[in-house]
């Protein structure tokens, strides 16, 4: 029965987010903490295989101010077990320390026959955590999945790339990164929330995992973050179809799009 | 600085030519399909050398991987290039990861500031940009494609050296099939007038009444991310937005689309936005010139007859 590790990320509530209007910078300390959304899709396409496969499905996650009830939720999904790292050390984590600890958690935790993360994260859209685990455990990664079927011994998964569509097979394991039309999530039942309070979250601590130096150094760092502002008209055209029609054709006339 | 620029279409090329030159690259190198090779285009590009790799779509994602590892090994650039496609995404976090190398995507400018690199690069879904420094080189950056053109140069070709694929691909990833999608129409990045459709779109068939007005404004077609990849109503290189085309047409009409900012994130540098959206709480609302809070059923069959009636046409 395959066991399934899934990488999630919390990452804050982006329609909620709000910025500093003096610095422009995103006010993350009042935040909603959440799961990334494609991270979500992961999830989800884990839980159906467990359904109709059996086996484990395990929650990975590392940051710094590891929220756990952000990774009940994954529990409360159908999620069996959860690990997760949350170290001061990992608040300026780039795509390659991030993936550095992962990698190190997941061999930690125990052999995955398949292991699922998002196409890119919700906050930093890095795209990387994905074909960087298959670098660090050395496992073949197929990215922006939008199907997978098991069947004895094999993984058949398909992408959608921008000019073509590939289905890629291979022996277990595998490294798929979910794109969001993979599943759509399920919400968890107030029975399953309930379930969830018992199962295990397991913080190990990133000492234990005994990450060389060199594997927890940043190589890009952050300088700023600030709220991108455009300034547009919003000019609200009142009336029915066709005197909005007129006003609106007239000024793009005005505008120089459009000539009469 | 050294660059290398790996692409697989002329056009991404001609843009990442065109980034090199603005950070001032003194050699500049290029591993790109065979296809490629009727040198014509590429001799006034000002390449040191240009490789050619038969095959590039075929090869698997180990066997491309282990092709550029080999190739950044030889050349040893400072900065490696490609254009944020799914394809450059993944083969560059992966050699990235393998030559413990930081890699940074979707990067929209990238300057040296204090003796460092420093990129930008969308956050938070679009909505914030934020501003980074590289901290060792080899870099592996794909950029997100904008239209930038090169400055032309004499015509000096560079030095062809054919790579040839790997003879046996013993990786245990098999592609056991790929279906090309056809191309739609000319490309989004360079249309002066943008009609774009979403899921305020009951059916595929109503995509007609935008096709048609598309037709009549001489304009190209493109759509928000669920038409394409969820609905498969629209080719997939048709959406745009954070994960799709970045596009700056003069005018960009938003027909059904909410606006969330991972779609406006692709749009904003349009001249002209106008929202056609009946849902007056809709983001789009805020980031429109003109916002026509109507149901489209209705209004785009006016707008149609008033241009009609009119003999309206694009300038
Ligand atoms: C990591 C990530 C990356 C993403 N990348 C992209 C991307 O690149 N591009 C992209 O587009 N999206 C992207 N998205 C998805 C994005 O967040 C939105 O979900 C998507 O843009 C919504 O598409 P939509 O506006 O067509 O649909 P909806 O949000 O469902 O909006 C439909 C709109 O149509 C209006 N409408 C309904 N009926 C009518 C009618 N009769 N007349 C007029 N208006 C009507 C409604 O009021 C509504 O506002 C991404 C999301 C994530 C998480």
């Amino acid at each position: 029965m395959p066991v399934l590790h899934v990488f999630v990320k919390q990452v804050p509530d982006i329609s909620t987010l709000e910025y500093d209007p003096s610095t422009l910078a995103p006010r993350f300390e009042k935040a909603t903490p959440r799961l990334g959304e494609a991270d979500l899709v992961a999830f989800e396409a884990a839980i159906r295989i467990k359904e109709s496969w059996g086996g484990e499905v395990v929650v990975l996650s590392a940051g710094d101010g590891v929220n756990e009830l952000v990774l009940r939720e994954a529990l409360a999904m159908g999620a069996d077990r959860c690990f997760y790292v949350s170290d001061q050390r990992l608040a300026g984590a780039d795509s390659w320390v991030t993936a550095n600890v992962l990698s190190r958690l997941s061999r930690k935790v125990g052999k995955a026959d398949l292991l699922l993360c998002g196409e890119a994260s919700t906050d930093s859209g890095n795209h990387q955590l994905g074909p960087r685990l298959s670098e660090a455990l050395n496992i073949p990664c197929v990215t922006h999945v939008v199907g997978i079927e098991l069947s004895e011994g094999l993984v058949r998964v398909r992408r959608i790339l921008e000019d073509r569509t590939e289905t890629f097979e291979t022996g277990s394991p595998l490294i798929a990164t979910a794109s969001l039309e993979l599943a759509s999530p399920r919400l968890p039942s107030l029975l399953m929330i309930k379930a969830a309070s018992k199962k295990p979250i397991i913080k190990v601590n990133l000492a234990e995992l005994g990450l060389d130096e060199g594997l927890l150094e940043p190589l890009v760092e952050r300088l700023s973050v600030r709220v991108f502002k455009t300034a547009r008209r919003n000019i609200v055209l009142e009336g029915g179809p066709l005197e909005c029609a007129e006003k609106l054709v007239e000024s793009l006339v005005k505008e120089g799009v459009f000539k009469a | 600085m050294h660059v290398l620029i790996l692409a697989r279409e002329l056009d991404e090329l001609l843009e990442l030519r065109a980034v090199a030159d603005q950070i001032g690259a003194l050699e500049v190198e290029t591993l790109v399909p065979k296809a490629m090779t009727n040198g014509e285009d590429l001799a006034s590009l000002g390449l040191r050398r240009a490789y050619f790799l038969e095959g590039f779509d075929d090869i698997s994602p180990d066997g491309l991987k282990k092709i550029v590892i080999d190739l950044v090994g030889k050349v040893e650039p400072s900065l490696v290039l490609g254009p944020s496609k799914k394809v450059f995404r993944e083969l560059f976090a992966r050699v990235a990861h393998n030559l413990a190398s930081p890699c940074l995507t979707d990067c929209t400018s990238l300057e040296f500031s204090g003796g460092r690199l420093v990129v930008e690069r969308p956050f938070l879904g679009g909505g914030y940009v934020e501003r980074l420094a590289v901290k060792k080189l080899p870099a592996f950056l794909t950029i997100q494609m904008t239209g930038r053109r090169p400055k032309i140069r004499e015509r000096n070709g560079p030095e062809k050296v054919e790579l040839s694929k790997p003879s046996s691909e013993d990786f245990s990833l098999r592609r056991v099939s790929v279906e090309r999608v056809e191309r739609g129409g000319a490309d989004l990045a360079k249309a002066r007038i943008v009609v774009s459709v979403g899921r305020g779109f009951k059916r595929r068939e109503d995509l007609k009444l935008a096709e048609e007005l598309a037709q009549l404004l001489g304009a190209d077609l493109a759509c928000s991310r669920p038409l394409a990849s969820d609905l498969g109503w629209m080719p997939e290189e048709k959406h745009v937005g954070l994960s799709g085309k970045w596009i700056s047409p003069q005018l960009y009409i938003a027909i059904g689309i909410s606006g969330q900012v991972q779609h406006m994130v692709g749009v904003r540098n349009s001249r002209i936005i106008v929202a056609v959206n009946n849902d007056t709480s809709a983001p789009i609302h805020r980031e429109a010139d003109y916002s026509v809070p109507l149901d489209l059923y209705q209004f785009i069959p006016a707008l149609i007859t008033v241009l009609r009636e009119k003999g309206v046409r694009a300038t």
